[in-house]
């Protein structure tokens, strides 16, 4: 946080001031008071006028984006916070902060205005206990609907058994339990229950895809409604490799044990989930990172984004080409070396666990010189095999055929959704953390951001072929830069102290820009040396949202390489 | 195997018939031979030149003789005395043979040749470690295969779904009965050949059929319909495509077929190009080994089983015997396809060059076979799968018009030019 801080100090000293104020302005009344998070202003107003302000701030001050929504509870009350930024400036954010009683913790639901709120809403729902009225389908999300509690919430006993069958669950006194429980049909925007529960009178069919299935590149359960062989609705069912990462790292302290469990959320692309991480409590902590480890992060995260491109390449060429092309093998191959360079600089192949509170865990390995040669040699043969990428995959016609206009994002219902990262950079929506919110070594470098029109499947891949040619131009940048610097002026990491205890009740959102899309973490502080409460913002979560709205009216066939391009890694959607 | 041999049995008596002088269609008790009959009336006329297959000639069996397989065996085994059980049991060891060669090939293919070839595709070394070259891996897949468990989805349509896997392999199988193979090896040859080999390809589709109605799993349902729906557009296009040939040759019997092609196309010097159809003409090939890849569904044609969509397709719920079943089914229709391929279009069991005649025609066949299943699995490695839609149109919009332009214009050619 050292290069860019003073800069952007400035620009909210600027900009900012004048912001709050006609924000407070635009708010009037309805804003009850202030109760400002580092990152952001936050206005704290009333559990019944949450749509009527969203709509305002939506509509009048031009917050698009729906970030994040954070559920928690304190002692005295229920919060919900809304993580509001724009999409045409990301570093425009403020926080909208809805207390509700413990007695009735009933909030409005702020789905009309962000349709992204319809799924973080449920999350709130399930894992802390708000009831958010209004909501068209308030469910559990991640927990089996039968769990009994809110993991979350204070008064949560984990001794509890969740040994409850779906019988026993089940109210008696509702009219169908078929619809309202089992029947994931009964729930579904667009079908209504009569249509799948009268199936004899019905030309649709309900198929489950997965959550054991070749194309669903996890344990993720569509439930697809289909007519023929067109889908009629599907409903991404998630929540089967929920781990509690959100719980472990409250448990965990600031300064050790929480960046570990961020490389298991995002698994394939893991080194900039330890940035999201790193950069929160940094910002909550203070914290200043030399300039030298800022670009060996800048240069290691970028690697890791190869290493998430590659595969996001490879699986979505198996989901259109067939479960044996070649195509995946090459992805494999190159992935490989990035696995080899980052396994010499790190240790680790796959949990890599670089990054440290202030800087990094080491140096470039010695003897540096090898180290430099073999990141060249790849980055000189990287044109040619993306040559052949682009030979294999999007210069075939078959695959254009198969991908050009389906699966189409409109870029309204991208922002809508919360879509980020390349699924929103596909649907021309032009917006990178790491140019538009800079953090690192970003903003010294020279590199574009990659963005098509054509908000379809094959935008999406082309996206991400060309972000890898970007991470290169950045890889090779930093190589020239640590090659030249100064060998006494090599700090891979400023003074930490060993235990970290941020002020009490000081509260973040900070975000990354990740392989998948904006990867971002909420820490309030306590005054502890552990969180109070640590809330995680995978764009996986989100881009997986959009599903829906992608493939409805495709065929089978499209609604799996949807899915296979949305690149969705189920580590980072159940967390 | 039962089917297979009642088959050739019928066959051989029907060529043995012909042999002697008779008229076309004596024996009926065969539908498709029936129909064959009439087809071979229709487009070829009277014009059955009886250049080879003289079934008389028994004794002189060279690589170049056409004579059958089963009077081959019932000379050799001196059971011509015993009338028409003696031909029966010279047929039944005549399919039993040819059967169990295909299903060696099939072997090969299917646990290792298949690993060896996308693994060279895909950068890999694939099974290595079991016997030379990892070969044996073939006997422990078998054994792995075969011991599985057997599962029976509940509510499962008891005979059709333990019938399917039986139709699949054995419809193939039945139309090698025709299929000449170079050396004399060919089991039947009546006039009615290649359109009996067509008929028994296309009884898979009842299996696929079967095997996704009877499997009570709507992914199964799903892969059914949709190979029938693959099999309906795509058949016509090969059916045609292969009736150009026919208009050339003026026969439908396989081993004219053959000869037809063994005339030099062009001699320029000590290069000989043999009048293969491929060369004759390429647009009918190109054709019709686009119908082929999508009458045996193979990639970019594998809907019906495409794994990334529909799990497998008609054989989701298929364990055990009866997956082994299913995937030597495949396989021998993937090599029937090559094999109707080298027939029609690439001369048969003949060699490319005549200085290469001393190479026996059987390992030229096996040769054209295994180039088409390899071929196959280039594109299994390289091509994208087309979506169902794409697929149908493709077939009526596209294949199915070419294909009658294809007939149309090799009729004008055939008839008005030479």
């Amino acid at each position: 946080m050292s290069l860019e801080d003073p800069e952007k100090e400035q620009q909210g000293a600027l900009e900012g001031r004048s912001r709050e104020d006609e924000l407070a302005d635009l708010l009037g009344e309805r804003a009850l008071s202030r109760d400002d998070h580092k990152n952001a202003p936050a206005f704290v107003i009333r559990p019944d006028e949450v749509q009527d302000v969203l709509f305002d701030l939506r509509d009048q001050a031009g917050y698009d984006f729906l970030s994040c929504v954070t559920a928690q509870e304190y002692e005295d009350r229920y919060e919900s916070i809304y993580h509001l930024k724009r999409y045409d400036n990301p570093m425009d954010e403020v926080s909208v902060v809805v207390p509700t009683s413990k007695q009735n913790p009933v909030s409005q639901t702020a789905e009309p205005v962000y349709k992204t709120a319809d799924w973080h809403e449920r999350e709130a729902y399930d894992l802390v206990g708000i009831d958010y009225e209004g909501h068209p389908d308030l469910r559990r999300i991640l927990l089996p609907e039968t769990w009994q509690g809110h993991p979350l919430s204070l008064d949560y006993d984990q001794d509890r058994p969740q040994i409850v069958t779906l019988r026993e669950h089940a109210n008696p006194l509702e009219e169908d339990q078929r619809a309202s429980g089992t029947g994931a049909n009964a729930h579904s925007n667009t079908v209504e229950s009569g249509a799948v529960d009268d199936a004899a009178d019905s030309d649709t069919m309900y198929l489950n895809i997965g959550p054991h299935h070749p194309a669903t590149h996890g344990v993720l359960h569509l439930k697809t409604i289909l007519d023929g062989e067109q889908v009629v609705d599907v409903e991404p069912d998630i929540g089967y490799l929920h781990r509690c990462e959100e719980q472990m790292a409250q448990q965990g302290t600031y300064r050790y044990q929480i960046i570990p469990y961020s490389d298991r959320w995002d698994y394939t692309a893991n080194m900039p989930n330890e940035w999201a991480v790193a950069r929160a409590i940094e910002d909550l902590a203070d914290l200043e990172v030399p300039e030298y480890a800022q670009v060996l992060r800048t240069m290691a995260t970028e690697f890791g984004r190869m290493l998430g491109h590659f595969l996001a390449v490879g699986t979505f060429a198996l989901d259109v080409y067939g479960d044996f092309t070649a195509i995946f093998m090459y992805a494999i191959r190159d992935r490989e070396k990035v696995q080899n360079i980052l396994e010499d600089l790190t240790g680790q192949r796959m949990m890599f666990y670089y990054f440290r509170l202030g800087g990094v865990v080491w140096d470039l390995p010695e003897p540096r010189e090898e180290w430099f040669e073999k990141v060249r040699d790849f980055l000189d043969e990287l044109p040619s095999a993306l040559e052949e990428y682009h030979d294999l995959i999007s210069q075939n016609e078959i695959l254009q055929l198969r991908t050009v206009g389906k699966g189409m994002l409109p870029k309204e219902t991208a922002k809508q959704y919360g879509a980020t990262g390349p699924v929103a950079r596909a649907s021309g929506i032009d917006m990178d953390l790491r140019r538009d919110d800079p953090y690192g070594y970003y903003d010294e470098l020279d590199w574009d951001v990659a963005v098509e029109d054509g908000c379809d499947n094959y935008s999406r891949l082309l996206v991400r072929l060309r972000e890898v040619e970007e991470s290169a131009k950045i890889i090779r940048q930093c190589i020239d830069l640590l090659e030249d610097w100064p060998e006494e002026e090599r700090t891979i990491q400023s003074n930490v102290p060993r235990t970290i205890r941020p002020d009490d009740d000081t509260e973040t959102y900070k975000a990354v820009e990740a392989a998948k899309g904006e990867m971002g973490v909420y820490i309030r502080s306590d005054g502890t040396d552990t969180p109070a409460r640590f809330k995680i913002r995978a764009g996986c979560f989100n881009n997986l949202h959009t599903l829906a709205p992608m493939s409805n009216g495709e065929y089978i066939p499209d609604l799996v390489a949807a899915l296979g391009s949305l690149d969705i890694v189920l580590g980072s959607v159940d967390r | 195997m039962s089917g297979v041999d009642l088959a050739s049995v019928l066959l051989q008596q029907n060529g043995s018939g012909n042999a002697t002088g008779n008229a076309t269609n004596a024996t009926a008790g065969n539908a498709t031979n029936a129909t064959a009959g009439n087809a071979t009336n229709a487009t070829a006329g009277n014009a059955t030149n009886a250049t080879a297959g003289n079934a008389t000639n028994a004794t002189a069996a060279g690589p170049t003789s056409e004579t059958p397989l089963p009077d081959l065996i019932s000379g050799l085994l001196g059971l011509d005395g015993f009338g028409i059980w003696g031909d029966a049991v010279a047929a039944l060891l005549g399919a039993f043979l040819i059967a169990n060669v295909m299903l060696t090939m099939t072997a090969v293919a299917g646990p290792w040749a298949k690993r060896k070839i996308t693994a060279a595709f895909t950068d890999r070394i694939a099974v290595n470690r079991i016997g030379p070259f990892g070969l044996l891996i073939i006997v422990a897949d078998a054994v792995r295969l075969l011991s599985k468990e057997l599962i029976v989805p509940e509510g499962a349509d008891r005979p059709a779904w333990d019938l399917a896997p039986i139709i699949l392999p054995f419809s193939a199988l039945l139309g090698f009965a025709v299929i000449p193979m170079g050396s004399g090896i060919q089991l039947a040859d009546p006039e009615t050949g290649l359109v009996f080999a067509f008929a028994a390809a296309s009884i898979a589709s009842l299996g696929l059929v079967m095997a996704g109605y009877a499997s009570n799993n709507k992914y199964s349902m799903l892969g059914g319909l949709r190979s029938i729906a693959q099999n309906l557009a795509y058949e016509i296009p090969l059916v045609v495509t292969a009736a150009s040939v026919v208009i050339f040759t003026g026969t439908l019997r396989m081993s004219e077929i053959v000869a037809v092609q063994s005339q030099p196309l062009i001699e320029a010097g000590a290069l000989t190009i043999p009048s293969w159809f491929a060369f004759v003409n390429p647009f009918a090939f190109v054709l019709f080994l686009v119908a082929n890849m999508a009458e045996i569904g193979r990639n970019p044609f594998d809907i019906p089983e495409a794994p990334t969509e529909i799990v497998a397709g008609y054989q989701t719920e298929y364990s055990s015997v009866y997956f082994v079943l299913f995937y030597l089914g495949e396989f021998i229709h993937i090599f029937l396809g090559g094999a109707l391929m080298a027939v029609l279009f690439l001369g048969g069991a003949a060699p490319p060059v005549p200085a290469l005649g001393f190479i026996p025609g059987f390992v030229w066949f096996v040769i054209k076979i295994w180039a088409f299943f390899l071929f196959t699995q280039w594109c299994r490695s390289a091509v994208p799968r087309v979506r169902i839609d794409q697929l149908i149109e493709i077939g009526w919009k596209g294949m199915l018009e070419l294909a009658f332009a294809n007939l149309v214009l090799t009729a004008i050619i055939v008839g008005v030019i030479i």
